[in-house]
């Protein structure tokens, strides 16, 4: 079982859309048995596949719908609210996927307070409350059986909910808008990488696939920014050979109505389908080679 | 019209995205610096420095009667200088450790962990290695982390050199050890290489003094082990048993070697052996004259009366050949 992350601790570089396009490859091209975990509180890829709802007791933020393996008449669910999102690693609790209309795709959604709060506990508690957390579940037997890959979107942050997720994962790709803040977000992740490559064991260590450009734009800044990566030697070998451009029907697939839904439905000749198979491929190769 | 603008990402922001690849790349899986309990720590017995103080002695104190008691004394108050400072700043460089079955085997920081101990923490900083070091890295990390010790005997020093050379061999068969190969191992001077070579296969009366602790400098040990002569080195040893600087000894040695020379010489067997004679020379003609008139006066010779009777005497050149030449009629006479 692989565990790939996309991290980048700016927002609006299109994590979630990467994480979203990976998710639907492995699951509809690959076939393979995928789940699909929302570590950042704004909730956007649980969005995508459950009817998030408002949280009563904090109106900004949403909580996953009711499961519905849920039977509230059951006796075994008593002690149970019918929710469940990938936050119960954080409190005991177990996680319990939700199915997806996608075969071969579950999701652990995320559930905005119970995030918030794993990422605001104290220093000193950080380290066993959550920065291992996720690792102990997805290294647990039952996971390992279910699933073949894990694909993780992550909060734009460098705290301690996106140390869990490199702590757990076996693979990142950072995602970046070739432009200067972006690249500084860059700059943040490869320093957990560091951190935490520098603290793994030579038998497993965290795989950085590379930085993907994404939302490319033929315009001089996006090329000159992306020509002057490829250009270091260093940082050149880390630039993916592979790029998303900036193409609205990424962003109207995720439209509830839209049809079809995933961009791996549309006609073989699509645009966005061929970009879409050759990104996904390329880093899927990478991986599971 | 004005050029077109070009972009890219700033210097600052390259360096670090290229440092950081390289620091990955170098490093990861090697080691990891990780917070273990003291608890798990176990002290290396084969480490250069023979420590003085065991753990027990650091939890229970030195016993009076113990005959080292001065020393281990002292060691023991260097320790908790040290505990001091472990307590107010905690430890700054993390000790380097391997993992053993149980426990931790300490490369580098004993006596950080030792003062930690006595500072009353439970845990220590460590650098962790995944698997053992070869020996000759074991080695070198030990000697990497003693040679910026000041309080290291020239004993533990030279037995650290000992067993890196030796692990070095062993690892690279039949190499022969030189000062140029231990500069490069080290990355000391080729001059303090050369010494710590000296001092290693010098005599054993110096060896003798060294492991006393009587010879702590390293100069001085190198330049004693030079000396050929056992009666000069015997009194040079004791000279710097008893305090002389380097710069004495080295004079001491030299005089001593001076007067021996001179004592030992036969002025006959002084300069280069003697193989043919030197007629000398003079700015006298009649000199040559004399000489040259006497021989050919001698019956056998006044063959040549004629030969020389046209000599410009007042002329040297002719003087000097007509010389030559009469030693070249007498080597044919009288030698063939």
């Amino acid at each position: 079982m692989e565990i790939i992350a996309f991290v980048n601790n700016k927002g609006g570089v299109g994590k979630t859309t990467c994480s979203k396009l990976m998710a639907e490859y492995l699951s509809k091209i690959r076939k393979m048995r995928t789940l699909c975990i929302d570590f950042d509180p704004q909730c956007n890829f649980s969005h995508q596949y459950l009817h998030m709802e408002i949280d009563p007791s904090a109106p900004e933020g949403l909580i996953p719908p009711l499961h519905p393996d849920y039977d509230s008449n059951d006796p075994e669910d008593s002690d149970w609210d019918g929710r469940s999102s990938i936050a119960e690693i954080f409190y005991g609790q177990g996680v319990i996927p939700y199915p997806t209309y996608v075969e071969n795709l579950d999701i652990s959604p995320g559930h905005a307070e119970k995030l918030l709060t794993a990422e605001s506990v104290r220093r000193s508690e950080v380290m066993e409350k959550v920065h291992k957390q996720l690792a102990n579940f997805l290294n647990a037997p039952d996971v390992h059986a279910a699933y073949d890959a894990i694909v993780i979107d992550t909060a734009p942050s460098k705290g301690p909910l996106t140390i869990s997720v490199i702590k757990a994962a076996t693979h990142i790709v950072v995602p970046s808008v070739m432009e200067e803040q972006p690249v500084q977000g860059i700059y943040g992740m490869l320093q957990l990488w560091m951190q935490e490559s520098l603290m793994r064991e030579k038998t497993r260590p965290l795989q950085l696939i590379g930085i993907l450009p994404n939302m490319f734009k033929q315009t001089r800044l996006h090329k000159d920014i992306l020509k002057s990566l490829q250009d270091n030697t260093s940082i050149g070998k880390y630039v993916l050979p592979v790029k998303f451009s900036q193409r609205i029907v990424f962003a109207e697939v995720d439209a509830e109505d839209s049809n079809p839904r995933s961009i791996f439905d549309f006609p073989p000749h699509h645009v966005a389908k061929i970009e879409a198979l050759e990104v996904c491929d390329y880093i899927a190769k990478r991986i599971f080679a | 019209m004005s050029k077109k603008k070009r972009f890219g990402i700033s210097e600052a922001l390259t360096r670090g995205l290229s440092e950081t690849i390289n620091v990955v790349e170098n490093n990861a899986g090697i080691f990891r610096n990780i917070v273990l309990p003291l608890s798990r720590i176990e002290l290396d017995p084969d480490n250069p420095r023979q420590l003085l103080v065991s753990l027990a002695e650091v939890k229970g104190g030195v016993k009076t009667d113990d005959p080292l008691y001065q020393r281990k004394q002292e060691e023991l108050d260097r320790l908790k200088e040290l505990a001091h400072t472990i307590k107010s700043s905690g430890v700054i460089n993390p000790i380097v450790v391997y993992k053993g079955s149980e426990s931790y085997r300490v490369v580098a920081g004993e006596r950080r962990c030792l003062a930690s101990i006595l500072a009353g923490k439970q845990e220590i900083e460590a650098r962790v290695f995944n698997e053992k070091p070869r020996g000759f890295e074991l080695k070198l990390i030990q000697w990497i982390e003693n040679t910026a010790r000041e309080d290291l005997s020239l004993d533990e020093r030279l037995g650290n050199v000992r067993d890196m050379l030796r692990e070095y061999q062993n690892q690279h068969a039949k190499t022969e050890v030189n000062a140029t190969l231990l500069k490069g191992i080290t990355g000391l001077s080729l001059s303090q290489s050369t010494y710590y070579l000296s001092a290693l296969h010098a005599p054993d009366d110096v060896q003798k003094q060294i492991q006393n602790g009587n010879i702590r400098n390293l100069d001085k040990a190198a330049l004693l082990a030079g000396v050929a002569s056992s009666e000069v080195r015997s009194r040079a040893i004791e000279a710097c048993i008893s305090g002389s600087s380097l710069k004495e000894l080295r004079n001491m040695i030299n005089q001593q070697k001076l007067l021996k020379k001179n004592a030992q010489v036969d002025p006959s067997k002084r300069g280069r052996t003697t193989a043919r004679i030197n007629m000398g020379a003079t700015l006298k003609s009649d000199v040559v004259k004399i000489i040259i008139d006497s021989v050919v006066a001698h019956n056998q010779y006044d063959q040549y009366m004629d030969l020389f009777s046209r000599v410009n005497w007042k002329d040297l050149r002719q003087a000097t050949q007509a010389f030559r030449k009469l030693i070249e009629i007498l080597e044919t006479e009288v030698v063939v």
